[in-house]
């Protein structure tokens, strides 16, 4: 029992320092965000990928997988 | 006839079986490491570590094997095979494999200089991703509530006639990160090394049990059905991300430079983290550096940390009261970390707009990416389309960063 006051001072320290660093680091990848988007936004955009379509690709999933005998109904975006 | 008998005796001597018949206690060692076996290979808990750890505590068992770890009292003696003692830091490592076996070489060499924690690290960070951190920087502070519990249980290990040292290296535990918690006890509290990785690592494999046992006592169904997506959608971010590659790049530099500057202790567990990490978002010019990180080095680091830290379990050194408080100890500062996180996601929706799911809270501990996976299972069950998953990783991720923090304060007062 003679150690709790020093448990209890390790407990203030010890939160007060882990939420004090993560606050730092929060706010400064903010600031750092907003430097890098002032000093250095993306350089030429890249060229945009054509569109990419699943529906070959998951179809002959499918087909693999069941033997030639299911089918895709529907696909959906979550 | 007389001969004979002689040859058998010694036959019998020279087998472990003897030992084994003295001394039951061993029967109960290889229960365990079968039962630690069957968890890593046939539950597929944590295999990577469960089975060296297991193994480790096998073999350390067999008695004449040598395979044992030989712990040193608090003034560096150890006992040799001949009964005499010796300072072990004055032994030189050709000694300490001679005398003590190839397993005290390890880990003398490798896990007391507290050299394969961090370079476990450095793979963990060459395999992180702090994008959903960064995407969700306001989430990243439950990664802070969540380490509540390391304190907790160090108060209540202190009330039960614990050391303060040794109750640090117990609460260090509910950080949830296996090397925090080996670098943790072996600058604290060595002698407790075996029991307290077993505890750890045993723990985050049962992360898909804890984690709902501790949702299920604290949260409410309508509060885990809070979808982030729609509530993205009502109160959206501020601040885009224009060129992600760069903040990804100075980030790890960053965050080593502030740790390294207010927790000093902690560098060796972030600065490698973020250094593993820093090779990774570099890309091909590091590429050799970040496969050596994330692949060769980081299996080497822990098959020889998991062999040698089950190897620390011996009979002797285990099976005692000690132990069974590190197990329930263990197990408390887990749940209540969890518990923290929620409760403070909790009070954060009782003054916010932008409600946020409970889950995030629960995955403020570290257990990355195990952790973030189960609370996207939990909310998908109560709704299809709620996929909480990059939100918990924000949460997650900077529970790796906490718990390191919070080792490195521990380490910093009681070391």
């Amino acid at each position: 029992m003679e150690y709790i006051g020093t448990g209890l001072m390790l407990m203030g320290v010890g939160m007060l320092t882990v939420f004090c660093i993560l606050l730092i680091v929060i706010y400064g990848s903010r600031l750092l965000i907003v430097l890098v988007n002032k000093i250095a936004p993306e350089a030429a955009a890249v060229e945009a990928a054509p569109a990419f379509n699943p529906a070959p690709v998951l179809e002959e999933a499918v087909k693999q997988l069941t033997g030639g005998k299911g089918r895709i109904v529907k696909i959906s975006e979550l | 006839m007389q001969g004979f008998s002689d040859i058998m005796q010694r036959l019998y001597e020279m087998t472990a079986i003897s030992s084994i018949g003295e001394t039951p206690a061993f029967l109960l060692m290889y229960l365990i490491a079968f039962v630690l076996l069957y968890l890593g290979i046939v539950k597929k808990y944590e295999p990577l570590l469960l089975v060296p750890i297991a193994f480790g505590v096998l073999i350390a068992n067999f008695p004449g094997g040598g395979m044992g770890v030989v712990q040193a009292d608090p003034s560096g003696l150890v006992t040799l095979p001949d009964g005499s003692k010796e300072v072990i830091w004055d032994m030189p490592l050709h000694k300490i494999a001679h005398e003590l076996g190839i397993m005290n070489y390890i880990y003398y060499a490798l896990i007391k200089t507290g050299l394969l924690p961090p370079i476990i690290f450095m793979g963990v960070g060459a395999l992180t991703d702090f994008g959903p951190m960064l995407r969700n920087l306001k989430l990243a502070i439950f990664g802070a509530a969540a380490q509540f519990g390391i304190f907790a249980v160090l108060i209540a290990s202190l009330m039960l006639g614990f050391t303060p040292q040794e109750a640090g290296s117990l609460g260090i535990i509910g950080g949830a990160d296996g090397p925090t918690a080996i670098f943790t006890t072996i600058k604290l509290a060595p002698h407790l090394l075996g029991p307290i990785a077993i505890a750890a690592y045993s723990y985050m494999a049962l992360v898909p049990v804890i984690i709902p046992l501790v949702v299920k006592l604290l949260c409410t169904r309508k509060e885990l059905c809070i979808n982030m997506k729609e509530q993205d959608k009502l109160y959206p971010e501020k601040m885009e991300i224009k060129n992600m590659r760069a903040v990804k790049i100075i980030f790890p530099i960053a965050v080593t430079t502030i740790v390294a500057i207010f927790v000093p202790t902690a560098v060796p567990l972030i600065g490698m983290l973020m250094f593993g990490n820093l090779v990774k978002e570099i890309g091909s010019d590091t590429s050799r550096l970040f496969q050596v990180a994330s692949n060769g080095l980081m299996n080497t680091a822990t098959i020889f940390l998991g062999l040698s830290v089950g190897a620390t379990m011996t009979a002797e050194a285990f099976l005692n009261l000690q132990t069974l408080g590190i197990v329930v100890g263990g197990f408390l500062a887990f749940a209540l970390s969890i518990a923290s996180g929620i409760l403070m996601v909790k009070v954060w929706n009782l003054f916010a707009k932008k409600k946020i799911n409970p889950l995030v809270g629960a995955t403020g501990l570290s257990a990355v990416p195990m952790a973030s996976r189960v609370c996207n299972g939990i909310s998908t069950k109560y709704d299809p389309k709620n996929h909480v998953l990059n939100y918990c990783m924000a949460s997650n991720i900077s529970g790796v960063i906490g718990s390191a923090v919070a080792a490195g304060v521990l380490i910093s007062f009681l070391g």
